[in-house]
């Protein structure tokens, strides 16, 4: 007999982790594509919008998120690969966003870096932890659904590491094929961004002709506009060539200052600029989903704690159906009477404290003397402290050189050098990797912990054969 | 995304051929009914899916061929050269001089480990070709030694080495009166490894494809080429460009993923069958017409009677009402034959496929009772009409479908190894009579699985 009883909580946990993570996240690959052709080769239509606010960043969040929501279900196991790719990562910097962007535009309004952020990386973990398993009462639900849902998380998941791995090639090659084009020497290469409104200005026209920006596959159709036959036949890396033959090209003309009369000019970069400024807005509020999810548990705790504060007034509500709930005037008479009400409630509470405490302390003391006990305590003592000095130590190294948080502008360098506040990719890919092993052994714990509870339940019930799911 | 697609012996040669030529004979074609440009974009996503671009023009097929005999591969790359319209890479086949003897053991532990650095090497050439990869597409048949054998372990390989990416085998079902003696041995020894590491098994049965050939496209004198154009035929509807959505304009990017996320995300039930509507002979086509209405009344009898093709399908069978209980509707449905569906996803395609009502394929009764059908069932629609047929519509379908001829294989497997035939030319290559056990064990809870929706 199989068991098929599960909460539905953990049902709708994976269904909601699944539905947060993209299903045609689309990052497009390099530059051999046709871009005349509006079909779904052509890689450029979307890059712009995709490119600006919504990279690793969130998906590490995501990742975070959908690593903790995995070990309430025992079987799963989730194969989480780090946001940026291991192989030429050496030269790869996170260099703080405040730089050339401003330069660029005369009304710059929004990054134009390739943007990467780094959040406080205990923090978004550490908040989540373990979500405390209790029992759904709407009903059992069938297994074979929760696997289900299982493996839809698995495909996407996969799909979502494809897309990385796509978009980080994507990148690479960029930044390399661009390098020497950038007015800013300490940067050096364009980002995709700077590179496609380069390669098309009037592309950004039209694609924030669509409107909001929000829903990317609105500018998907009107990007096929621009790339109708009328245009001629171009491809990326043929215009690319073209503006890296002329390295005067794009100090030039973008730091001119907007006049009047040099119409072109405007025309190109105001819905340049609405475009940005959309699009930050986006990025706001996507950041305040993301802080939400992570201070959510306080504040449903806090809310129980308020609900359950309310409760005994419910029936004297209920007795007066009619009346809506008024505030009395309150009188000092009143005021009074709550404070000596509240004192002797405290000190009852203290009453009751004390003697509990003091009988504990005589039960303690009573089976704590010995010698077996002293040192049980201090063995037990001893394995605290190391593991708060191994604790410690790894936050210490975490936040070794001062890691700024927010966004990041990914910049490769052949040569090594770096500013105060820029960030080594190789650090960062190896503090992601501690993390990881960190989450993983406290997963690996989690499903310990669901094993053993299991059979628990299953030797607690006799005559109940477990048939182990498929292994993958 | 680019789909790389690897040829397994005889079967999966000549399957990959006539895939290849079917999808850019249809990409090419002029009887599309749409605009110029929609054709265009068309093309070109089929293009980028299957095939890549040499310097003068003629489209290279994202492919891998492997077989340990050099005469089919050879034709192969000969006919594909010779259309003129697309061919091979150059450097594309791995073949031998040896053959594999119709023995699974044979093609899995001797072949396989032999030549898994070579052909290792070559896939991972052509997903480097990719500028984004999408997953494998592996063309293989169960009885035979090579394909079946090679074919599981190359899938076995693909697993290890490239994790994320997805993977769909199409196999071949042999013939229940087929020639190879040993070719239940082979089949349940494919099957129950390639269900560990393969994502998603489509399955196609050579007794339903050519029953086909024979009543619909009246052919007489049927060869194995008939029945691969019938095959490559399902496939290419199945694979040519979709839409993405209903509201969106261009060409679904992921189909492979999209597909497998939406039939075969349950590690137990991985077993997909396809049905088309219309097919028949391209004379006949010329006088016919067809209705949405029809097409699909046809399709979704189909998929309850458990009909391998349109004609003579059974239609007393009708989905259980939905008064009875769970325990009620289950002998019922054996009774009538009734199929019940995990996942169905029905793909469209031609004029007015706006206008086509798939209510009928979203009856709760036809699914399964932990699957609502809003999560069960996906429709996918696209105006471009395939293959000179004004509307056509098929279904891939993770159902009961293929209960019954496991089923039988199983048990014919069952009573040979029981009295120990030929089991010695297995483990004379290493597998063992365990090896067989697990297989039995793991295609028994496979077919309790699906018994039991």
């Amino acid at each position: 007999m199989r068991g098929r009883r599960v909460g539905a909580a953990g049902a709708r946990a994976i269904a909601g982790v699944s539905r947060s993570l993209p299903s045609d996240h689309s990052p497009r690959s390099s530059g051999r594509a046709k871009f005349d052709r509006p079909d779904d080769s052509a890689p450029w239509q979307l890059l712009l919008p995709r490119a600006l606010p919504i990279p690793a960043g969130k998906r590490l969040a995501s990742i975070a998120l959908g690593k903790a929501a995995l070990p309430a279900l025992c079987f799963a196991r989730a194969n989480p690969r780090a946001a940026l790719p291991a192989a030429g990562s050496v030269g790869w910097l996170l260099r703080a966003e405040d730089l050339c962007p401003r330069q660029m535009l005369p009304d710059p309004s929004g990054p134009l870096g390739d943007e990467m952020t780094v959040w406080g990386q205990c923090d978004a973990l550490a908040s989540l932890g373990p979500p405390a398993p209790h029992m759904e009462t709407e009903g059992p639900v069938d297994v074979r659904h929760v696997q289900w849902l299982m493996g839809k998380l698995r495909f996407r998941w996969r799909q979502l590491v494809s897309s990385q791995q796509e978009q980080c090639a994507l990148l690479s090659k960029i930044h390399l094929y661009t390098h020497g084009c950038h007015s800013d020497q300490s940067l050096g290469h364009l980002s995709v961004t700077e590179a496609e409104m380069l390669r098309d200005p009037e592309g950004g026209q039209q694609v924030s002709g669509a409107g909001a920006a929000q829903n990317l596959d609105l500018a998907y159709p009107k990007g096929l506009h621009f790339c109708t036959p009328g245009m001629g036949p171009r491809t990326f890396w043929n215009d690319l060539w073209l503006v890296c033959e002329q390295p005067g090209l794009l100090p030039g003309d973008w730091a001119a200052p907007l006049d009047p009369g040099g119409a072109s000019a405007c025309s190109l970069l105001f819905p340049l600029r609405v475009l940005l400024r959309t699009l930050e807005q986006e990025n706001r509020r996507l950041e305040a989903v993301l802080a939400w999810r992570r201070t959510e548990l306080v504040f449903w705790q806090w809310m129980d704690t308020v609900l359950g504060t309310c409760a005994p007034e419910a029936p004297a509500a209920a007795s007066q159906p009619t009346f809506l709930p008024w505030v009395p005037e309150c009188g000092d008479g009143e005021l009074e009477l709550v404070v000596r009400e509240l004192q002797t409630l405290e000190e009852e509470l203290r009453e009751a404290a004390e003697r509990r405490r003091v009988a504990w302390e005589a039960k303690a003391r009573g089976c704590g003397r010995g010698p077996e006990w002293s040192a049980t305590r201090r063995a037990s003592q001893e394995t605290v402290e190391k593991e708060l000095g191994a604790l410690q130590r790894r936050w210490e190294q975490d936040s070794g050189p001062a890691q700024a948080h927010g966004p990041h502008r990914l910049v490769r360098r052949e040569d090594g050098a770096a500013g105060d506040r820029d960030l080594r990719a190789a650090e960062l890919i190896r503090t992601l990797r501690s993390q990881e092993a960190c989450l993983e052994a406290m997963l690996r714990q989690l499903q310990g912990q669901c094993r053993q509870e299991l059979a628990r339940v299953a030797g607690a019930l006799p005559g109940l054969i477990w048939i182990p799911p498929p292994g993958r | 995304m680019s789909i790389v697609t690897v040829q397994l012996g005889q079967c999966g040669n000549q399957i990959g051929f006539e895939v290849f030529d079917a999808l850019l004979r249809d990409s090419q074609s002029s009887h599309g009914l749409c605009c110029k440009r929609e054709n265009e974009a068309y093309q070109a996503s089929c293009k980028e899916r299957f095939f890549s671009e040499e310097e003068n023009g003629v489209p290279i097929a994202r492919a891998v061929l492997v077989d340990m005999e050099p005469k089919v591969i050879n034709q192969t790359l000969s006919k594909a050269a010779q259309s003129g319209r697309w061919k091979y890479g150059q450097h594309a086949c791995f073949c031998q001089k040896q053959g594999s003897g119709n023995n699974w053991a044979y093609g899995y532990s001797v072949h396989g480990p032999r030549h898994e650095e070579s052909i290792m090497n070559l896939i991972r050439k052509e997903v480097e070709k990719c500028d984004s990869f999408s997953g494998f597409f592996i063309i293989m048949s169960m009885a035979g030694g090579t394909g079946s054998g090679i074919g599981a372990f190359v899938t076995q390989n693909l697993q290890d080495q490239y994790s994320n990416s997805l993977k769909m085998n199409q196999i071949i079902w042999p013939y229940g009166t087929g020639e190879v003696i040993v070719q239940n041995y082979n089949s349940i020894l494919t099957l129950s490894h390639l269900y560990r590491s393969s994502d998603a098994l489509l399955v196609h049965e050579n007794d339903a494809v050519h029953k086909i050939c024979a009543k619909l496209m009246n052919i007489k004198q049927i060869s194995f080429s008939d029945i691969n154009q019938v095959l490559a035929h399902q496939l290419g509807s199945v694979f040519q460009p979709t839409y993405s959505a209903e509201s969106s304009f261009h060409y679904r990017r992921n189909p492979l993923g999209d597909l497998m996320e939406h039939l075969v995300p349950h590690p137990e039930f991985k077993m997909l069958s396809v049905r088309n509507v219309p097919h028949m002979s391209e004379n006949s086509l010329a006088y016919s017409t067809f209705t949405w209405a029809g097409l699909l009344k046809h399709l979704r009898q189909m998929l309850i009677s458990n009909a391998k093709m349109e004609e003579g399908i059974d239609w007393h069978v009708r989905p259980p009402s939905s008064g009875l209980p769970s325990l009620g509707k289950k002998s019922l449905n054996k009774d009538l034959h009734f199929n019940t569906s995990i996942a169905n996803l029905v793909i469209l395609r031609g004029k007015d496929v706006q206008s086509a009502d798939v209510e009928g394929f979203k009856d709760p009764a036809l699914y399964t009772s932990w699957l609502e059908p809003v999560n069960a069932f996906n429709v996918w629609k696209t105006q471009r009409a395939f293959s000179k047929y004004e509307k056509s519509a098929v279904l891939v379908s993770n159902s009961q479908f293929l209960v019954k001829p496991l089923d039988m294989i199983v048990g014919k497997a069952w009573n040979m190894f029981a009295s120990k035939a030929y089991i010695h030319q297995y483990t004379k290559f290493g597998i063992e009579e365990e090896d067989f056990l697990d297989s039995f064990t793991s295609l028994e809870q496979v077919v309790a699985s699906y018994c039991n929706l």
